[in-house]
C-alpha cells in the first residue's frame, strides 16, 4: 500500500470539484451559444429533470426502495415557490427572494417525504411503493381540482434577478441560473453519497441487520434516504416553475412519475452523470418523437421495457459502464488477494490473560422460540482484555447467544450487563454504540462501497483514516479504495472483522470468522487475534468450528449444548471434560 | 347519510376482488402486482375494440364481434399479458427478493398504461353494460345494483376457490411449495414456471373479468382504471397481503367510507385521499413490533 492512498478511504475529494467548475464553464458557455428559446428551453428542461432524477437515485439506487412519488414533490416543491410568491413573503431577501422559495420548497417536500415515509419505513418489502403510488394518485386528483396558487391568482411567478417574463434574453438567464443550481445540488449529492449517511443508504439496501449492528439506526437510514430524495425532488419542482412560471397539474402526473422511476433504474441514476443523461433521454425522446410525428406514449413503452430488462438483469447503465471501465484498467494489475501472512516470530503474541474485572455479565439468560428453548439458564462472565471460545456442536444456541446479547432478540430474558450499561431494553444499533459489536457468519458487507467508505461507515468515526489503514493493513486486507464488488467472500469477512476492530468496541463478537479461509490463513489469522485485546484493547468472543483456532486464541472456553452452558474455565479444564468431548465429538470417537 | 355510505358498495366490491387477487399474488408468486388491474384494463379495451371494430381512430378492423366473444376474447388477453410478466419474472428473478420481482410490475404498469393510450386512444370507450340496472331497492330509498352484488360474488368465489384448492389439492400443496421455497420444490420435480405463470394467468383473467364488467358503470379512462389498484392495495394492506378475507372485508368497508365522504360536499377531497389514510392507519398500527429483513 503507498503512503499516498493510506489516508484516502475513497476517490480524491478535490475531484467532484474540479468536475464541477469545468462543468459550470463548459455549461455557461453553452447558454452564450444556445441558437433559439427552444433549445434553451430543452437544455432547461433536461437539467431540473436531472435534479428530480438524482433524488431517486438516492432513494432507488442507493437504498434500494420504490418510490413513486417523485413528481409529487416536485409538484410540492413548485406550489410552495408559487404560494410564498402571489403572497408575496420574504422580499426582503430581494433578488434572491426566488433562491429562498426554491429551498423553502424543497424542505417544505423533505417534511412531506419524512411524513410518508415514517409509516411505511419500517416494515419493509413494498409498502414504500403502494403508499407513494397511492399518494401520488390522490395528489393528482386534488391538484386537478384545486389548481396552483399562480393560475389562481392569476399570476405568473417572477424570475430571479430581474429577469423578466419569458423571452430569449430571460431563458438564457434563467437556464445560466440553473445549472448554477444544478451544478450546486450535484455537488451536495456527491458529498452526501460519499458520507457516512451515503454509505448508511447502501448499506440499508443490501442488509438491514448489518447495518443496525454497525451502529446505525435502519429507520434513520432510510428516512433520510428518502428524505433527502424528496428534498431534490421538491428543488426540482421549483427550478421548474421559475422555468414555466405558473405550474398545473398535468406537469407532474403520476404516469410521469412511474416513467422517472422506471428512468431512473434504468440509468443508475445515484451517479451524477446517468441522472443528467436520464434527464436528457427523460426530455429528448418526447422531443424526438414530436419531430417525427410518432405518439409521445411510446417514449414510455421504451422506457418501461429497458426497466423491465434492466430489473430483471439487476443491473444499469451506469454501472455496466463503470464496472466494464473498471475491469479493464484492473485487467492490467494482479487480482486483489488476501495478504495474511504469518507474523514475524519476535512478533507473535501470547494468548491473553486479561485483566481480572468482569466486562460483560449474562444472567439466567433464556430465548424461546415458541415451545422451543433455544437457550436457557445461561450464565456466563466474559474477563476483560481475554479472548473467549463459544464452541458446540451445531444447533447448540450459538448464534442464538449472539442475537440475544446484540439485541435482536428483545423477547429474551435475564439481564445482560456491559460494564454498568444494561443491554437488554436496547436497539440493535444502541448496543453497538455503547460498545458490544458483533460480525456475522453470512456475507453482509454491501458490495456497493468500496472497502475504505465500509470501514468509516461502520467504525462509526471512531478511527482516523490512518488508523483504518493500519487496521486493514494488519488483517492482510485490500487497499481502501479497492471496491467490495471485486473482493472475495472470505475476505470480505476478514475486513468486516477489521472494521468493527476499526470500531473500537469494548467486546467483539465475532461468529466464525475464519469460514472461508484456508488453514494458513487461520494459523495468521490467529496470530492477529491474539493481539487484538492489547493492541485495540478489544475483549473478544469468538465462535468458531476450529478447535486448532480455538486452542491457539482463547484464553477460556465456554461450551454449549442444547441451549445450555456445558462447561466453562480454562481450555485444559474444559476440552479435557468428558462431557465436552460426548457432546462435541459423539461417544465413539472418544480419544 | 346511510344512502350515500351504501352506494359505496358497489365500487367496496370492486376493491374486494382487486385485493383478493393482490393477496393471491403476494402469497404464491411473492409479488405485488402494480399491473393487476391494468392487465384487466387492457383486456377490457381489447374487447371494446373487438365489439366496435376499431381500435384508435385510424386503425380500423373490418369485422365486428358479438358482445359475448369479445369479451371472452378480451380476458384471455388480460389473462396471457399477465402470465407473460409472469414468465418473465419466474425467468430472470426466481430467487429475487419480492421489492426486486415486485419492481418489474411498476415496469410494466407504465409500459401498458402507455400502450394502451398509443392503441386506444386517450378519450375514455362506449363501454356497453354487460349487466346493469338495480337488483333491488330496500326500504329508505337504498338501492342495491346488479353490478354490486355480481363484483362481491365475484370476491367471494375466487376466494372461496383459492382456498378450497390451497388447503385441499395436491395442486395447492405444490403451489403453496413454490411460494415459500421455489427451489426446494424445482428439486422436487415440480414444474415451477408454469406453475408460477398458471396463478399469473388465472389473476390476470379475473382482472379482466372484473373490469369487463365494472368498466361501464364509473370513470373508464385507461390511467383512472388502472390506479384501481390502490384503494385496492390498501384493502390487500389490512390483510397484510397475507388473509385473503380480511382483503376482501376491507376492500367493501373502504368503498362504504369513501361513499359516506363522498355525500358530505364540503369534504369531498378527502374521498381520494382514503386510500391513503387506511393505509397509513394501517402501517403504523403493523409496527408495534419490529420486523427484520431476514430471520438470521
Amino acid at each position: 500500500m503507498s503512503l499516498a492512498n493510506r489516508v484516502r478511504l475513497q476517490g480524491s475529494p478535490w475531484k467532484p470539484v474540479l468536475v464541477a467548475v469545468a462543468t459550470l464553464i463548459v455549461g455557461l458557455a453553452l447558454t452564450a451559444i444556445l441558437p433559439d428559446q427552444k433549445w434553451i428551453n430543452i437544455v432547461t428542461s433536461v437539467l431540473v429533470a436531472s435534479v428530480s432524477l438524482m433524488g431517486l437515485g438516492v432513494v432507488t439506487g442507493s437504498a434500494g426502495m420504490i418510490a413513486l412519488c417523485q413528481l409529487t414533490f416536485a409538484a410540492v416543491g413548485a406550489w410552495v415557490v408559487e404560494w410564498l410568491f402571489v403572497n408575496e413573503q420574504l422580499t426582503f431577501f430581494g433578488d434572491f427572494a426566488f433562491v429562498v422559495y426554491i429551498l423553502i420548497g424543497g424542505l417544505v417536500a423533505a417534511v412531506g417525504g419524512i411524513l410518508v415515509g415514517l409509516p411505511a419505513l419500517r416494515l419493509r418489502g413494498v409498502n414504500l411503493a403502494v403508499l407513494t403510488l397511492g399518494i401520488a394518485a390522490a395528489v393528482d386528483l386534488t391538484l386537478l381540482k384545486t389548481g396552483f396558487p399562480a393560475f389562481v391568482a392569476g399570476m405568473r411567478v417572477e424570475r430571479p434577478f430581474n429577469l423578466g417574463p419569458s423571452s430569449v434574453a430571460s431563458d438564457r438567464g434563467y437556464l445560466a441560473f440553473v445549472i448554477v443550481a444544478v451544478v450546486l445540488i450535484s455537488l451536495m449529492v456527491v458529498f452526501l453519497q460519499r458520507s457516512r449517511w451515503g454509505a448508511s443508504w447502501k448499506s440499508v439496501a443490501f442488509s438491514e441487520r448489518s447495518t443496525a449492528s454497525s451502529g446505525t439506526n435502519v429507520r434513520t437510514a432510510k428516512l433520510s434516504a428518502f428524505a433527502v430524495s424528496a428534498f431534490l425532488g421538491g428543488l426540482a419542482g421549483g427550478l421548474f416553475d421559475g422555468q414555466i412560471m405558473q405550474g398545473n397539474a398535468y406537469s407532474f402526473t403520476t404516469i410521469n412519475s412511474l416513467g422517472m422511476y422506471v428512468l431512473s433504474v434504468v440509468a443508475g441514476s445515484y451517479l451524477i452523470d446517468m441522472a443528467i443523461f436520464g434527464g436528457i433521454l427523460f426530455i429528448l425522446i418526447p422531443e424526438i418523437l414530436k419531430v417525427f410525428k410518432i405518439d409521445l406514449q411510446w417514449g414510455n413503452v421504451v422506457f418501461g421495457i429497458l426497466g423491465i430488462q434492466a430489473l430483471t438483469t439487476n443491473s444499469n447503465l451506469g454501472q455496466d459502464i463503470r464496472n466494464a471501465i473498471y475491469k479493464r484498467k484492473m485487467s492490467k494489475v494482479p487480482p486483489v488477494e488476501l495478504n495474511l501472512a504469518p507474523v514475524e516470530e519476535k512478533k507473535v503474541v501470547e494468548v491473553p490473560q486479561g485483566t481480572g474485572r468482569t466486562i460483560l455479565k449474562v444472567r439466567d439468560l433464556g430465548v424461546a422460540f415458541g415451545a422451543v428453548k433455544a437457550l436457557q439458564n445461561v450464565n456466563l462472565d466474559i474477563e476483560e482484555g481475554t479472548i473467549v471460545g463459544l464452541i458446540g456442536p451445531n444447533g447448540a444456541g450459538k448464534s442464538t447467544f449472539v442475537d440475544a446479547l446484540t439485541g435482536f432478540l428483545p423477547h429474551h430474558t435475564g439481564v445482560l450487563t456491559l460494564e454498568d450499561i444494561e443491554l437488554d431494553k436496547l436497539s440493535p444499533s444502541r448496543i453497538a454504540r455503547v460498545g458490544l459489536r458483533r460480525t456475522y457468519q453470512q456475507d453482509r458487507v454491501p458490495d456497493t462501497l468500496t472497502v475504505g467508505a465500509y470501514v468509516y461507515f461502520v467504525s462509526r468515526g471512531k478511527a482516523t483514516p490512518e488508523e483504518i489503514a493500519d487496521t486493514l493493513e494488519f488483517f492482510g486486507c485490500p487497499d481502501p479504495t479497492v471496491p467490495l464488488r471485486s473482493v472475495d467472500v472470505g475476505t470480505r469477512r476478514l475486513i468486516e472483522v477489521a472494521a468493527n476492530v476499526a470500531a473500537k468496541p469494548k467486546v467483539l463478537l465475532l461468529d466464525e470468522p475464519a469460514a472461508g479461509l484456508s488453514h494458513d490463513e487461520h494459523i495468521a489469522f490467529g496470530e492477529r487475534l491474539r493481539s487484538l485485546p492489547s493492541k485495540y484493547g478489544v475483549t473478544v468472543i469468538i465462535i468458531e468450528h476450529d478447535l486448532d483456532l480455538v486452542r491457539s486464541v482463547c484464553t477460556s472456553i465456554t461450551v454449549l449444548n442444547f441451549g445450555e452452558v456445558l462447561a466453562s474455565g480454562s481450555q485444559e479444564d474444559v476440552l479435557s471434560n468428558p462431557e465436552v468431548l460426548k457432546a462435541y465429538m459423539g461417544e465413539t470417537e472418544l480419544l | 347519510m346511510l344512502t350515500t355510505a351504501l352506494s359505496g358498495i358497489g365500487p367496496g366490491g370492486y376493491y374486494a376482488v382487486i385485493a383478493v387477487l393482490l393477496v393471491l399474488m403476494a402469497q404464491l408468486t411473492r409479488v405485488v402486482n402494480f399491473s393487476q388491474v391494468a392487465f384487466g384494463m387492457f383486456g377490457a379495451y381489447i374487447s371494446v375494440a373487438l365489439m366496435s371494430g376499431q381500435f384508435q381512430q385510424s386503425i380500423k378492423i373490418g369485422i365486428k364481434l358479438p358482445q359475448v366473444v369479445a369479451v371472452v376474447i378480451g380476458i384471455l388477453v388480460a389473462g396471457l399479458i399477465s402470465a407473460l410478466v409472469g414468465w418473465i419474472i419466474a425467468q430472470w428473478l426466481p430467487e429475487a427478493t419480492g421489492t426486486a420481482r415486485s419492481a418489474v410490475t411498476v415496469a410494466t404498469l407504465l409500459s401498458l398504461i402507455s400502450i394502451a393510450y398509443i392503441l386506444f386512444g386517450s378519450r375514455p370507450q362506449p363501454f356497453k353494460p354487460i349487466i346493469f340496472g338495480p337488483l333491488m331497492e330496500l326500504p329508505g330509498g337504498i338501492v342495491i345494483t346488479k353490478i354490486s352484488v355480481f363484483s362481491i360474488s365475484l370476491a367471494v368465489v375466487v376466494a372461496i376457490i383459492a382456498k378450497i384448492v390451497l388447503s385441499k389439492t395436491m395442486l395447492g400443496v405444490r403451489l403453496r411449495a413454490i411460494a415459500d421455497r421455489q427451489t426446494a420444490a424445482e428439486l422436487l420435480g415440480v414444474n415451477v414456471k408454469l406453475m408460477n405463470v398458471a396463478v399469473w394467468f388465472f389473476t390476470g383473467a379475473v382482472s379482466g373479468l372484473l373490469i369487463v364488467f365494472i368498466a361501464p358503470t364509473q370513470s373508464s379512462d385507461i390511467f383512472t382504471l388502472s390506479m384501481l389498484v390502490v384503494p385496492g392495495a390498501a384493502a390487500a394492506l389490512i390483510g397484510a397481503f397475507k388473509n385473503i378475507w380480511a382483503g376482501l372485508i376491507g376492500g367493501i368497508l373502504l368503498g362504504v367510507v369513501q361513499g359516506f365522504f363522498a355525500g358530505l360536499p364540503d369534504l369531498i377531497y378527502i374521498r381520494d385521499w382514503i386510500p391513503i389514510i387506511v393505509i397509513i392507519v394501517f402501517l403504523l398500527w403493523n409496527q408495534r413490533k419490529e420486523v427484520w429483513d431476514v430471520a438470521r
